[in-house]
């Protein structure tokens, strides 16, 4: 295992600090990876041992010069100035000469400085932007006291693998009286009802709390009081509590507010408290009112009869992964005991921030993680551009040398040049991540449900952290930079600055540091070459319906008038009927669920031909309650039988439309048109087989779908499905003038396309592939300029020898080809190396790839082409000049 | 009552030369050693307390090679000095003298 790299590092310690210090312990740290080494077999035990030694060894070297800087402060302190040293003043005193002459030096070389200050202020922007993300979303704590401690306690079902967090009312029963791990377990759930007042019916947003929400939640009304355990029972008088701003805006204030009453929906309800300012469970969706939510003492006898969320307060000291196996130790008690029910049903426990951020949080950090490239990649080629700007400085170091100054003096000169540069590229990357941020949030998959992206800004962590990553880079290009200084003697500068040019060994290590750039560029075309596939797998994807042309809106028939089923079933009649009168409209049908925004309603599917086994629980297949007209305005093909439609309302017997998965697993080989499935005690028909659509997300698989008839399971709220002949955003007006004709108090609410529905599904997608495109591009062009920059001074450097090629009759085409050869090898190792590491960085981007294998051929061909053209174009320009080189001069002037 | 004087050596340098004075001994197992006592260094900072050990003449100190596995590496050893030898034992005279001392000592004539 080779490690001349630490010991070339450790050179640049002080003799004595070298010697004593860091030899010893570089031995020590040898013997103990020899002797690890001996029990690492694997390749994955060899690189985890390598990374350590890595890591251990630069804290060695980090430790010896934290010692070495305790040694020198306590000299300064007890020793007495030796008219033989320079007086103990020197650190700061050098470090100001070294900041004015590295100021002197930024703006004696403007080009240089600016190209700089650019390539860095792209790394250290597109880290800052996307790190204020993360601190959003993922450390910033949540709204609420002690939120860390907060979980969700949700179930999966192993058979189908959909993980659900709506808990049956009698299993949150059993589990809150069950555990052992929460000081307090609550249930709540949201809905949304009309606030009738005076004048139009305002929709709001409310959610049902049990009382030990409020002590879960740790939420103190602004005034009144939180529910009682009283308010929480059947019969109990109807109690709400508003929000601090529904009191101040619609309520206007009202001082005796906890005195009145509000009409929510069908019911008159007491204000019993305020909830505080800026309240919202769960954050960011809007929280106007809260109710009481009815759950019985004891589990009943129908254990599903209703369904609740659950949330719980771990005990203090309880970590999670004991709340975990309390939940699932529980959940097998259910399955034993509750076959029925809870067979293949896993109850599983997440932190409140986890379940918030679902899927977002691998997104963001391999996001992060892909800046981090983009940074190091600029900060290797700044570091090449100090190297190369060293050769204009060679005198002047050399100068430096002969007259006594160490390498370590140089080396500090050279860091702090670097972190002028740094300090200058973060502060514009700061302008630069204060404009994107905001869009970056804006671009994130529904944005509204993830906590903290309407909190995005740049606070004094995110800036600390931009100052950090300046430091950092700062360090990391310096000590590229340093590697010219650290093998010269001051006797060979003196001689070299004759040359004018890079030594071997900085030549080399600039080299490499192109390699290792142009493997870095690689790993992020790859990664962006992955996702583009990924995303156009997924835009390809044909949902099983019609999106264009369709618009969505949230209809709501007036609280109190339609109270009975016929009565409403004959109003959306009518309604329909209107609707399809317009001449901007096609078709229009209703339906429960909107496809494609990851609804997960299952419905148990039995035949009564094949009863179940007793203590066996009936597959679950999706559950939609759609009218006829809902499968004409998606365009789902009708692939046999008949779609609803008036025959099916009122006292009809019951009948079900299945999708072809259904048919396909549960009629094999059989016609399910005209055959019947369970429903509870009765049986309803199979009148008509569709096709299959997409139902969560586009990249979720086509589910089996059992359909109802909407004119049999309607509400006061639905959402109307209306295929238009043009543009749909712009047939509303006429919609809505013509349902208020209808029904002057209805409401109407969020319209939006279809197709806008079905672009949301794959905004994960669409973002990871802009973002990491633009990273890829931005690498592509930092390894095209480090490629051109290394080559035009290897070009440099090799005039003579370039002459007298010329001279001896080599032609120019044989010049070309000898710079292009050179560039060629470059590349080509940095290309292998990154085509590698590109394939292990892939498989952690699989979860987010859709139809694309993380080895997908056409990606890393694809990346391979496009940096080999790079490689070839920036190669090019160097190789040119060397081929109009002339010999005469050249050979006249050596 | 005869003058007295405190040793010289630090608790941890009179540990150190505890652990050498029966035999040499490679760094890191002087650092176990340390550790032991709950005294966890660095590996830099345990190095430069030698080498101040070094530099005061109480230790010996060279790089040895041995073979761990397959592979050949170098250790740097210690051995205690004569005079490292000589302050220990003052030192360790120091304590058992006040080991020797009765519970209660009246110091003062006063």
């Amino acid at each position: 295992m080779r490690s001349g790299w630490i010991e070339r590092l450790g050179r640049l310690l002080p003799e004595e600090i070298g010697r004593d210090l860091f030899q010893p312990a570089l031995a020590d740290l040898h013997y103990e990876l020899a002797r690890r080494r001996g029990r690492a077999i694997s390749r994955l035990s060899r690189l985890r041992l390598r990374l350590w030694f890595g890591a251990s060894a630069l804290w060695l070297l980090a430790d010896c010069v934290r010692l070495m800087s305790i040694d020198r402060l306590s000299r300064r302190f007890t020793a007495p100035p030796s008219p033989m040293q320079a007086p103990r003043k020197e650190w700061l005193t050098m470090f100001a000469i070294d900041l004015r002459h590295a100021l002197r030096l930024f703006q004696r070389e403007p080009a240089f400085s600016a190209s700089v200050v650019l390539t860095l202020a792209l790394g250290i922007g597109a880290n800052t932007a996307l790190f204020a993300l993360v601190q959003a979303v993922l450390l910033r704590p949540l709204p609420y006291a002690d939120g860390d401690r907060l979980v969700l306690v949700k179930h999966r079902d192993v058979r189908s693998g959909l993980s659900k967090q709506d808990i049956a009312i009698g299993d949150f029963v059993d589990l809150k009286a069950r555990q052992q791990s929460f000081e307090a377990f609550a249930g709540y759930s949201g809905f949304q009802a009309p606030l009738v007042g005076a004048g139009e019916p305002l929709r709001v947003q409310g959610a049902t709390f049990t009382p030990e929400a409020f002590g879960v939640l740790g939420l103190q009304p602004a005034m009144g009081r939180t529910f009682q355990a009283a308010d929480a029972i059947e019969g109990a008088a109807p109690v709400v509590i508003v929000s601090y701003e529904l009191w101040r805006t619609t309520l206007g204030s009202d001082p005796l507010i906890l005195s009145r009453s509000i009409q929510l929906g069908t019911t008159r309800r007491l204000v019993v408290g305020v909830a505080p300012p800026g309240f919202h469970f769960p954050p960011g969706a809007p929280t106007d009112v809260i109710v009481p939510a009815m759950v019985p003492a004891t589990a009943p006898a129908v254990r599903s009869a209703g369904w609740i969320y659950a949330i719980a307060r771990l005990k203090a000291g309880v970590p999670l992964a004991r709340a975990e196996a309390d939940v699932a130790a529980i959940s097998e008690q259910f399955e034993h005991e509750f076959p029925q029910q809870n067979q293949g049903s896993r109850y599983y426990a997440e932190t409140l921030r986890d379940g918030l951020v679902g899927d977002t949080r691998r997104p963001l950090l391999m996001l992060l993680a892909s800046a981090g490239f983009v940074l190091l990649i600029a900060c290797v080629n700044v570091g090449n551009l100090l190297l190369a700007r060293s050769l204009a400085r060679q005198a002047e170091m050399a100068m430096r040398l002969a007259l006594g100054a160490g390498r370590w003096r140089l080396v500090a000169q050279t860091l702090t040049e670097g972190l002028v540069l740094a300090l200058a590229g973060g502060a514009v990357g700061v302008l630069v991540a204060w404009q994107t941020a905001p869009t970056l949030a804006s671009l994130m998959p529904q944005p509204s449900r993830i906590p903290g992206l309407d909190r995005v800004d740049l606070n004094p962590a995110v800036l600390a952290f931009s100052l950090g990553a300046s430091i950092v880079a700062a360090m990391v290009f310096s000590l590229v930079a340093c590697l010219g200084l650290m093998r010269e003697s001051a006797r060979d500068a003196l001689q070299v600055q004759r040359r004018t040019t890079m030594t071997g060994g900085a030549r080399r290590a600039a080299s490499l540091l192109v390699a290792a750039e142009i493997a870095l560029a690689v790993v992020l075309l790859i990664g962006a070459g992955l996702t583009l596939r990924s995303f156009a797998s997924l835009i390809a994807v044909d949902p099983g319906f019609t999106a264009d042309g369709v618009l969505t809106v949230q209809f709501g028939l007036p609280v109190g008038r339609y109270t009975d089923q016929p009565a409403r079933t004959a109003a959306y009649r009518q309604m329909f009927d209107t609707l399809a009168q317009l001449p901007e409209v096609e078709t229009v049908g209703a339906a429960a669920v909107t496809p494609l925004t990851g609804n997960n309603w299952t419905a148990p599917l039995v035949r009564p031909e094949h009863p179940l086994a007793a203590g066996q629980r009936p597959p679950e297949v999706g559950w939609q309650a759609a009218s006829g007209g809902y499968f004409r305005a998606l365009q789902i093909p009708l692939r046999d039988g008949r779609l609803f439609d008036a025959r099916d309302s009122g006292a009809a017997p019951p009948v079900v439309i299945v999708s072809d998965s259904i048919a396909e697993r549960y009629f094999p080989g059989e016609n399910p048109v005209g055959k019947r499935i369970q429903l509870g005690e009765s049986t309803a028909e199979i009148v008509g087989r569709v096709g299959d659509i997409r139902r969560a997300s586009l990249s979720d698989a086509p589910r089996a779908d059992l359909y109802f008839p909407f004119e049999r399971q309607n509400g006061n709220g639905i959402t109307l499905f209306i295929r238009t002949t043009g543009d749909p955003l712009l047939a509303f007006p006429a919609i809505r003038a013509a349902v208020r004709q209808v029904e002057p108090n209805a409401l109407l609410f969020e319209a939006r396309t279809l197709s806008d529905i079905a672009a949301q599904s794959a905004a994960a997608s669409r973002l990871a592939m802009r973002l990491l495109g633009g990273f890829a591009l931005i690498a592509l062009a930092l390894a095209g300029v480090g490629i051109y920059g290394v080559m035009s001074y290897s070009v440099r450097r090799r005039t003579r020898e370039l002459g007298t090629r010329l001279a001896l009759g080599a032609s120019r085409r044989d010049i070309v080809w000898l710079v292009m050869r050179q560039a060629g090898i470059i590349a080509g190792a940095g290309l292998v190396a990154g085509t590698v590491a590109g394939l292990a960085a892939a498989r952690a981007l699989s979860s987010m790839l859709y139809g694309v294998p993380p080895w997908d051929p056409p990606a890393l061909l694809a990346a391979g082409a496009v940096l080999t053209v790079t490689a070839l174009a920036a190669s090019y320009f160097p190789a040119r000049r060397a081929s109009r080189v002339d010999p005469a001069m050249t050979l006249a002037s050596e | 009552m005869p003058k007295r004087a405190l040793p010289a050596l630090t608790h941890l340098q009179y540990l150190v030369l505890g652990v050498l004075r029966s035999e040499e001994q490679p760094g890191r197992v002087l650092r176990q050693a340390l550790a032991s006592y709950g005294v966890r260094r660095s590996g830099p900072a345990f190095y430069q307390l030698m080498a101040r050990m070094e530099r005061a003449r109480l230790v010996e100190g060279w790089y040895e090679q041995v073979t761990v596995g397959d592979q050949a590496v170098t250790e740097r050893r210690y051995r205690i000095t004569r005079d490292g030898t000589r302050q220990w034992s003052e030192a360790h005279a120091f304590y058992e003298e006040l080991a020797r001392l009765p519970a209660r000592v009246r110091w003062s004539d006063a």
